[in-house]
């Protein structure tokens, strides 16, 4: 079951990347801030690209215990050793991915879907209405956030989607307000106000005009998004409100990896851990050189 | 812009980051020397004294418990309250340090007793000349009001050790038979009323500082904090508490301990620092921060500590367990007896022992740990991985390879009991190996599991116990207990049960609590697991470490 | 908008902020499964036990009169005067003690790593940005951006325990834990942080103790913040440097030192001062982590301790007062700024 959804979405991200490449290619010319921006693809198309083919490249099951000896070092048989029950790291490095990629790609999803209408619909309306969403989303953001993601995920039990929901209430706030000060400076240019004064409806308006421009500082708060979502994961899991023990996750090796530091086994923490830095990393990477890309001021 | 101007700069930023780090090892090192100066004077001559008797040594123990509320009799109902009263306080009988049965009960408070043949009326004779606050004699008034105090707080407290243990529903009435005579009119026979007189819930309150009402924690003022009687050989000096979880907590030596003619306590002082986890812990004690470490170092921590010339690892018995339990009321399959004996015969003890706990856990057959009385290995006729069994008994029921038995196991996930998502685990791959069962793993944190329990939801868990008193009789029960929720219930069992707590005939208890065990084997309502060892990691100059079945540290036996 | 009207709105601004968030996690508790009766009976409990529990925690009353008597008690002046805490309720877990003391007791914890923590990444971040600033484009902009960027992608925990083992364990340099050497006495409670309240006292050996203790958990979350920080400085310098009066200083002939401290990193003080401000309000997520880390007896952990015996009034107090903490922050900082920056009143 867990090889064909990762067959279609390998399939789906081959078709954005085959549209996307030649904008990349413009990017490579932006000077260093566009190389940034093509390694951080590159780095996250590779950690997605692993974990899609794993299934059929991982060398034992990542969960069966004993299948070498309790915690021993990387070695010829086992590249990245084994954990305290045997389980093979190398396996589990392979297929840990997944669970971080699906909460972050969730949560971000929900945070974007939730974050921009509100964001656009408030701050274009104004008035009463917008301070009072304000209000809201200012309570909100006051909140602690790994609290809320730890009440919520509480709540819910564990479980992939709820991580997700549980950080994606956390991180609305942050959409919300970056859409609000773009179209609170939008909303007032000329050619805005022309479209209005020609009668155009405000769904149009927002869609056709404000929201373009709204676009690129939303991708590099997306991009932070992924990074952060992904480092919460971690800190969840860390707090015991992971996924369950019998789904390989880098979160889980990170946290159960700690234990085995002290006594001097660095393998089971250090591996998740890359992959987890190298995954954050990669949207940070995106994230900015888009930023900078995008801040016309600092062309020079 | 001149390329030499950001070197600098940056070399610059390096070499004052450099420097201060520096500069403040070296400060920190040479302050260290020059303020403390004055101390390490103190402390060479205590080293010197030591080395003759431990007269004003101080240990530092680290540990992960902390209070959880009150360290007050009519309350406290764990493990690290109960460890520190008992330093502090005493009970009139005790068991005897390095006990492998927990029933060798020694004078403590009393200095002989003796029961009617009927085992409902119970007389202690008490020790004299044992001095509580102000000089006042310890006598038989007291002890009346500690258990009258104890049992008259039990709707008030209603969380508390006296009525989990129902101390209202054994005790009738204390009678005062002479200034230093106590005697107990118990409502039926229970033998195993030593047990309960020497648990934390039965030490000696003073009256002067027992309010009939609970004591709490008073910031600032150890003495107030606790209504105990220091007969113990230690006082209660220190306790700090913030927000609810322990700061430190010392104990000093009791001037006016009855027992000092015997040198106890050795160790003159003792100071207590609490750590988040096993982890944080281990890293204390590698560190060399603190001198002992107990309660909790993970297993790979400890056989990795073995081979460190710093420490010194201490074993010993254990009597906390886990069980297996099922929610009998959820119908088919769980209602068949033969689904249940199934399951619990794909189960692989040693598997889990060994690989999770890495051998510092044993298998456990009967719901008595080994030592203990009544004590059987009932549970090995099912064997381990026993999947002929399983398939046998499944293919009756109509599973088979192709129809597996489906089913959730639950465990708890945020570290209540030691492993649980490792164990887990492993229970799944047994019981998959078989072939013929299908597990779903679920967890949920402390509080919804239990609620999870309460709901009756969960199809199997797993579950944990440790005692509070060592007796068979405050285990046997685990079978068929109410507030487990598996909704099974076995009036033969019962009637056993209580034939054996009214009879001290040791053959006679042996037999009916090896019948209500061959019992459980047939029903698997509840199937042990394991049985978890006990461990303590010392600096090497610490000696006096006492790991017996009681699981109680006897601080005043240990010398640094 | 004069300065006073603006501050005066502002602050009435907060209260409507911080009423929906008592609601908010009033609520949010209730719906938490999980029965904080329950956690009181560890083995064997009956009904009746249980019920008693329910009354002593306030639970059988209505939902309605719970709120009414959780608003109530946080509006009492005479309590907050009484007590120097606000009445946050009883904590459900011990039962008999006050929230608001717990959360008082634990807040100087979690200040001092706080503030050390953004002394450390200020310091770093600050002198590494105006370094990379400076370097644009070459090769040591390029590595500080990146150490910028890597920091911030490491957990928390990862990067503390390789600290306490390289620095704690085998170096020896440090304590793996804990705010003070377990054999020193904690210095005499005026202020509760530890560094502060040792000098004030006169005592050098505590403070050096008790520094021992703070240095490896700042420096934890003080890396990773630092990252931030480094970044927001070179961007902001960046822009800085481009603007005329930046040139026009240069060309009067002034020192290269004296053009980047004193006119372009003034310039660009005010965004990295709002970043201080609202770092400071996020840096209680890698509180949580680092005081579970470091066994810090701070704030972080008490809030991941009270949610485990769903202790409602615990959490909700604590939540709140944090909440009011943020608020806070983000009203001076917001203040700070119009009073700084003219044009943000209008």
């Amino acid at each position: 079951m867990m090889e064909k959804k990762e067959m279609s979405e390998t399939k789906v991200k081959r078709s954005i990347l085959a549209r996307l490449l030649p904008q990349l290619r413009s990017l490579s010319k932006r000077g260093p801030s566009g190389w940034m921006v093509i390694v951080g693809i590159a780095i996250v198309a590779a950690l997605v690209t692993m974990t899609a083919i794993a299934p059929w490249i991982a060398p034992h099951d990542p969960n069966k215990a004993n299948v070498g000896p309790l915690r021993s070092p990387p070695s010829l048989q086992f590249p990245m050793g084994t954990t305290a029950l045997g389980q093979d790291m190398f396996s589990r490095v392979l297929l840990g991915g997944s669970v971080m990629l699906q909460v972050s790609a969730i949560s971000v999803f929900v945070c974007f879907l939730v974050g921009v209408p509100i964001g656009l619909f408030s701050s274009y309306v104004g008035g009463n209405l917008d301070k009072a969403i304000s209000l809201v989303i200012d309570a909100v953001y006051a909140f602690p956030g790994l609290v809320i993601a730890i009440a919520i995920a509480a709540v819910l039990g564990p479980g992939v989607i709820n991580m997700a929901l549980s950080i994606a209430v956390v991180y609305i706030p942050s959409y919300f307000r970056i859409v609000r000060s773009q179209v609170l400076s939008i909303k007032e240019l000329t050619y805005v106000e022309a479209a209005r004064s020609i009668g155009a409806k405000w769904y149009t308006i927002l869609l056709r005009y404000v929201l373009p421009n709204v676009v690129p500082s939303i991708v590099t708060v997306l991009t932070v998004n992924f990074a952060d979502a992904v480092l919460t994961a971690a800190g969840l899991t860390f707090i015991g409100l992971g996924v369950s023990v019998d789904i390989p996750d880098w979160g889980y090796d990170l946290t159960k990896g700690r234990e085995l530091l002290s006594s001097g086994g660095w393998w089971v923490i250090t591996f998740p851990g890359i992959m987890i830095i190298l995954l954050a990393l990669g949207f940070t990477f995106i994230g900015e050189g888009l930023s900078e890309l995008l801040n016309p001021k600092l062309e020079s | 812009m001149s390329g030499k101007t950001e070197i600098a700069i940056v070399g610059l930023v390096l070499i004052v980051i450099i420097l201060s780090s520096g500069t403040m090892y070296y400060a920190t090192t040479a302050i260290n020397n020059i303020s403390t100066l004055s101390d390490q004077v103190t402390s060479l001559q205590s080293a010197l004294e030591s080395k003759f008797a431990s007269l004003e040594t101080t240990l530092v123990v680290g540990t992960t418990d902390s209070v959880e509320l009150t360290l007050d009799p009519a309350q406290a109902y764990d493990y690290f309250g109960w460890n520190i009263m008992q330093q502090v306080g005493d009970t009139l009988v005790s068991v005897s340090p390095g006990s492998s049965t927990g029933a060798d009960f020694v004078p403590d408070l009393a200095t002989s007793w003796n029961s009617s043949s009927d085992l409902a009326t119970w007389d202690f004779n008490l020790r004299t000349g044992v001095k509580m606050a102000d000089g006042v004699e310890m006598n038989a008034t007291h002890v009346k009001y500690s258990f009258d105090r104890a049992i008259a707080l039990e709707p008030s407290i209603p969380e508390g050790a006296p009525a989990g243990l129902g101390y209202d529903q054994i005790i009738n009435r204390t009678d005062v038979l002479g200034t230093y005579k106590i005697r107990f009119v118990l409502n039926f026979p229970f033998s195993p009323f030593l047990g309960i007189i020497a648990c934390r819930a039965s030490a000696i309150v003073d009256p002067k500082y027992a309010p009939m009402a609970q004591v709490n924690y008073t910031a600032g003022d150890a003495r107030a904090s606790t209504p105990l009687a220091f007969v113990g050989p230690y006082v209660l000096s220190k306790w700090d508490r913030v927000a609810g979880r322990d700061m430190e907590i010392k104990i000093d030596a009791n001037p006016d301990y009855w027992n000092t003619p015997s040198g106890y306590p050795k160790t003159k002082h003792i100071i207590f620092k609490f750590y988040s986890d096993a982890t944080a812990l281990r890293l204390a004690i590698s560190a060399g921060d603190v001198d002992m470490a107990f309660r909790q170092i993970s297993a790979n921590d400890i056989l990795d500590l073995q081979t460190n010339p710093n420490v010194k690892v201490w074993y010993g018995s254990g009597s906390f367990i886990q069980y297996f339990c099922f929610q009998t009321k959820l119908g088919f399959p769980f209602n068949d007896v033969r689904a249940r004996v199934a399951i619990i015969a794909a189960l692989n003890r040693s598997a889990v022992t060994q690989t999770v706990f890495l051998g510092l856990a044993k298998p456990l057959y009967s719901i008595i740990p080994p030592g203990m009385l009544g004590h059987t290995e009932a549970f090995e006729t099912l064997g381990d991985a026993n999947y002929t069994l399983t398939k046998s008994l499944l293919n009756q029921l109509g599973y088979n390879e192709d129809h597996k038995f489906e089913f959730q196991l639950w465990y708890e996930s945020s570290g209540h009991y030691p492993q649980s998502a490792e164990q887990a685990l492993l229970y799944k791959q047994a019981l998959e190996g078989s072939g013929v069962i299908s597990v779903t793993l679920k967890n949920a944190d402390w509080a919804s599991y239990k609620l999870n329990r309460d709901n009756e939801i969960m199809d199997a868990y797993m579950y944990g116990w440790y005692p509070d008193y060592v007796d068979p009789d405050d285990y046997s029960f685990l079978y068929w207990g109410a507030w487990l929720h598996t909704n099974y219930s076995n009036a033969t069992q019962v009637a056993l049960y209580d034939q054996a707590r009214a009879t001290t005939n040791v053959t006679l208890r042996a037999e009916l609590y090896a019948e209500i065990d061959d019992m459980a084997v047939q029903q698997c309502s509840v199937a042990p697991l394991y049985v978890s060892g006990a461990w303590a990691v010392t600096k090497p100059s610490v000696f006096g470490i006492y790991l017996d079945i009681t699981q109680d540290m006897r601080y005043w036996l240990i010398s640094k | 908008m004069g300065l006073r009207s603006y501050v005066i709105t502002r602050i009435i601004l907060t209260i409507p902020t911080l009423l929906l968030l008592l609601t908010a996690v009033f609520v949010m508790m209730r719906v938490l499964p999980g029965d904080p009766v329950a956690l009181h009976f560890e083995k064997k409990a009956t009904p009746e036990t249980m019920e008693q529990m329910r009354h002593l925690l306030g639970l059988d009353k209505p939902l309605w009169a719970q709120y009414a008597d959780y608003i109530g008690g946080i509006v009492d002046i005479g309590y907050l005067l009484q007590h120097g805490y606000p009445n946050l309720g009883k904590s459900m877990q011990t039962t008999t003690e006050d929230v608001g003391g717990q959360i008082f007791s634990a807040f100087p914890a979690t200040l001092e790593l706080a503030i050390y923590s953004m002394i450390i990444a200020s310091v770093i971040g600050i002198l590494l940005g105006v370094a990379a600033s400076k370097a644009y484009n070459s090769v040591w902009d390029h590595l500080i951006r990146g150490f910028g960027i890597v920091t911030y992608a490491i957990p928390v925990f990862f990067l503390g325990i390789i600290l306490q083992l390289v620095f704690g364990v085998y170096l020896g340099w440090f304590r793996t834990g804990l705010r003070i050497s377990p054999t020193v006495q904690p210095p005499a409670h005026i202020t509760g942080l530890y560094t502060i309240d040792s000098l004030l006292e006169g005592n050098l050996m505590k403070f050096v103790e008790s520094f021992k203790s703070l240095l490896l958990p700042s420096l934890t979350l003080g890396i990773i913040l630092s990252g931030v920080f480094i970044r927001l400085t070179r961007t902001n310098m960046l822009e800085t440097f481009r603007l005329e009066f930046v040139t026009a200083a240069k060309a009067r002939g002034l020192k290269e030192s004296t053009v980047t401290f004193g006119y372009a990193l003034r310039n660009a003080f005010l965004p990295i001062l709002t970043m201080v401000g609202l770092q400071f309000a996020l840096l209680l997520g890698g509180a949580i982590l680092t005081e579970t880390t470091f066994s810090w007896p701070g704030l972080g952990r008490y809030i991941v301790d009270r949610i485990n015996f769903r202790d409602y009034t615990a959490i909700q107090g604590a939540v709140v007062m944090f909440g009011l903490f943020v608020t806070l922050v983000s009203l001076v900082v917001d203040i700070l700024y119009a009073y700084l920056d003219p044009r943000i009143r209008l």
